[in-house]
């Protein structure tokens, strides 16, 4: 049935204490879509998320993405398996400039193993300019290219948010879990950014992502999920989720 | 100053202005060494002499730079905070003292054993008893962060807490190895000299040697610490979770940052067994060397390699200098002290009359020339803070002089014995008017 999604959740489960903050989850995620996730606060979406990271481990459950098992994976090697995952508060490092944090963000990057910069200084030269000038580009996208040397710290809310999706970008992911990422972003940035989005998704890659903002999900998303009470409640496309009875009783009944 | 480099990428950005806080920390250094130097002049000591003196002052401040640079990289860098420094100094120290000594076979004295010996008589090359305190000092650092890494961070501070005690009682204790109380004696000096001069040569000798080890070492760091692997040591330290999520193995960073740390500190160890000549479990390994190398690392600025350096520098230098004072002081006072006593009055006379005459004329203040000085002045809180300040050290000047005429020479012992509470009273100054310390770390602006 789902055989051909990209990531799957399967009666995932995690308690803090007596909060059950995601009960039995299930879901899926295809290739190459814009997957919404939408729910009430407190419905556990961020808490779902940063188990797929691998940032918490599940009670229970079992998570597949693109054909590996990954729950209990460090959060590093999910990252090397090519999914990456922004944060709903931005953890900017704070005295690195916004170059450093995105170069930071690269796989692979040689001149991050000590032995290599001893004995192999030519490639960790080589693959540092590399990476900078590809964190070069990113920024352009993310239009943060005018404050490359400014230390993360100094940003405004929004542009957090904009450091946060260009860092998911630099690890080259097939699979990006986007943690609410244009709250705080102005209106006309948004749109731009939303439409970097569907290019990359039609350059190939998946987009995840939880967000409050209606206008977003249902214009920008091709599927969305409901969640509410840890359980996934509803899903289905936009104007479909849109008119749901249970959906619309989840959001009122808070 | 060497620009730093980033795996062979200049990394410095262009036209930088003259370093401030860096001529000030330079001069200060300079200032103590020749307070030093006249402290020894007035008390007549020969210029050999003083020279010895100063090199001793340069071989100890060397071995706390090393020391701080270790603590730099595990705490300015990293972000792991080390409360056993002195521990790792102590392996350090040992080690080289085992491997480098001749044999010393037990004393003993009409039947009682005085000195049990030590383990060693090894007569290996400094070189390689370095290397040895180093990989000692290293694998201890390695033992602890295994299992205290993986906890809270808070735990990493308890653990080596605990493990600088317990290898303070173990050097106490553990008489067969480390000669107990007495310690380890008669490790030799890099070269031997057999003249009058010897200590003079010594002292150099020591200097050259360290002042070598420590640039290696800066260099060294420099590298390392600024290239993309020192990058994700700070990442590590501003946000793990987040180092993590960015696809970095956090705990193998860390794990390589706290035993180069302690490598370091080995190494200052093998140089202070080799400066002093001897060994023992006494103050040299105590907590408080722990406390003066942090306040050294926070004074000059954490995260700066540089700025550990300046601040070892400094802060022992405090520490020699109340050393160099602590005779000379109550001479000059008991000899200044009807001078002290006329510059007290007159300075509280042409107070007095200055502040009448300032308050007097504050009314009628003009707003040209003198008139904005003065406003301005008055609009920082210059006068109430200076006002403040100068009573506290008028009110002091003569506390003082009556003090000396009641019991002549207390003051001196006093001043040497608060010296401390002095560089506490510095640290806390410093801390709120620059948290990031003298030379604060810098922005790495790529290219
Ligand atoms: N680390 C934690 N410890 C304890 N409780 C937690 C923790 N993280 C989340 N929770 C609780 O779990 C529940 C789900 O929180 P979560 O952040 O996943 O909600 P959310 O759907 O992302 O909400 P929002 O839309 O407000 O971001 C909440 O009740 C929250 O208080
Ligand atoms: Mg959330």
């Amino acid at each position: 049935m789902a055989s051909e999604s990209i990531l799957r959740v399967n009666a995932v489960d995690k308690a803090f204490g007596g909060i059950h903050a995601v009960d039995r989850c299930s879901l899926t995620v295809l290739p190459q879509s814009i997957t919404g996730l939408i729910g009430p606060n407190g419905a556990g979406k961020s808490t779902l998320f940063n188990i797929i990271a691998g940032l918490y481990r599940p009670d229970g459950g079992e998570i597949w993405f693109d054909g590996t098992r990954i729950d209990g994976l460090p959060p590093y090697e999910i990252v090397h398996l090519g999914l990456t995952k922004t944060w709903q508060i931005p953890h900017e490092l704070r005295n690195l400039t916004v170059l450093e944090n995105l170069v930071l963000a690269a796989k692979g990057n040689s001149g991050e193993r000590l032995l290599n910069l001893f004995f192999r200084p030519r490639q960790v030269k080589r693959d540092e300019k590399q990476w900078r000038a590809r964190a070069r580009e990113v920024l352009k996208l993310t239009q943060l290219d005018g404050l490359a040397n400014e230390h993360a710290r100094t940003l405004s809310g929004g542009q957090k948010k904009l450091l946060e999706l260009s860092r998911a970008l630099m690890s080259d992911p097939a699979l990006v879990l986007l943690d609410e990422p244009v709250a705080g972003v102005n209106p006309a940035l948004t749109g731009s950014l939303m439409d970097l989005i569907e290019k990359l998704r039609q350059g190939g890659r998946t987009f995840f992502l939880i967000e409050h903002d209606m206008n977003v999900v249902m214009n920008r998303c091709d599927w969305v999920i409901v969640m509410h009470q840890g359980r996934r409640i509803a899903e289905g496309r936009p104007e479909m989720v849109k008119t749901d009875p249970v959906v619309i009783e989840s959001y009122l009944g808070g | 100053m060497a620009s730093t480099s980033s795996g062979g990428i200049p990394n410095q950005a262009a036209g930088r202005k003259l370093p401030w806080s860096e001529v000030i920390a330079f001069v200060a250094i300079a200032v103590i060494v020749l307070a030093g130097v006249l402290a020894g002049v007035l008390a007549g000591a020969s210029p050999q002499g003083i020279l010895t003196n100063v090199g001793f002052y340069a071989s100890i401040a060397i071995i706390f730079a090393v020391l701080a640079l270790g603590f730099n990289l595990q705490w300015g860098y990293t972000g792991l905070f080390n409360a056993g420094i002195a521990g790792f100094y102590l392996i350090g120290a040992y080690t080289m003292a085992i491997a480098i000594t001749a044999p010393s076979p037990p004393i003993v004295i009409g039947g009682i054993p005085v000195y049990p010996g030590h383990l060693g008589g090894y007569s290996l090359p400094l070189a390689v008893g370095a290397i040895l305190a180093m990989l000692a000092a290293g694998g201890a650092a390695v033992i602890i962060a295994l299992p205290a890494l993986r906890l809270r961070a808070d735990y990493l501070a308890i653990a080596t807490l605990a493990f600088a005690s317990i290898l303070q009682i173990l050097a106490n204790n553990l008489q067969s190895v480390t000669g107990g109380a007495i310690g380890i004696t008669g490790i030799p000096k890099p070269i031997t000299f057999v003249s009058a001069n010897a200590p003079f040569l010594n002292a150099i000798t020591i200097v050259g040697i360290g002042s070598a080890i420590l640039l290696l070492f800066l260099l060294l760091l420099q590298f390392m610490a600024e290239s993309p692997w020192g990058r994700v040591l700070r990442a590590v330290r501003e946000d793990e979770e987040a180092t993590m999520a960015l696809g970095k193995n956090t705990f193998n960073y860390k794990l390589q940052a706290f035993a180069l740390g302690g490598a370091l500190m080995g190494l200052a160890g093998a140089l202070f067994a080799v400066t002093l000549g001897y060994v023992s479990p006494s103050s040299s390994f105590a907590p408080a060397v722990t406390f003066s190398v942090w306040v050294m690392v926070i004074v000059g600025g954490s995260g700066n390699n540089r700025g550990v350096i300046v601040g070892a520098f400094l802060i022992y230098g405090l520490e020699w200098l109340s050393v160099q004072l602590k005779d000379y002081v109550p001479i000059a006072l008991a000899a200044g002290l009807p001078t002290i006593r006329l510059l007290l009055i007159v300075v509280g006379l042409i107070a007095v009359i200055a502040a009448g005459v300032f308050v007097l004329f504050s009314r009628y203040m003009p707003t040209r020339g003198w008139g904005r000085v003065l406003r301005k002045i008055q609009e920082r809180g210059w006068v109430r803070n200076g006002t403040i300040g100068a009573f506290a050290l008028y009110g002091l000047g003569w506390v003082f002089v009556f003090l000396e005429q009641y019991k002549p020479g207390a003051i001196g012992d006093t001043i040497f014995y608060t010296r401390l509470m002095f560089i506490g009273v510095l640290l806390i100054i410093l801390i709120i008017y620059r948290p990031e310390g003298i030379l604060r770390e810098h922005k790495r602006v790529l290219r």
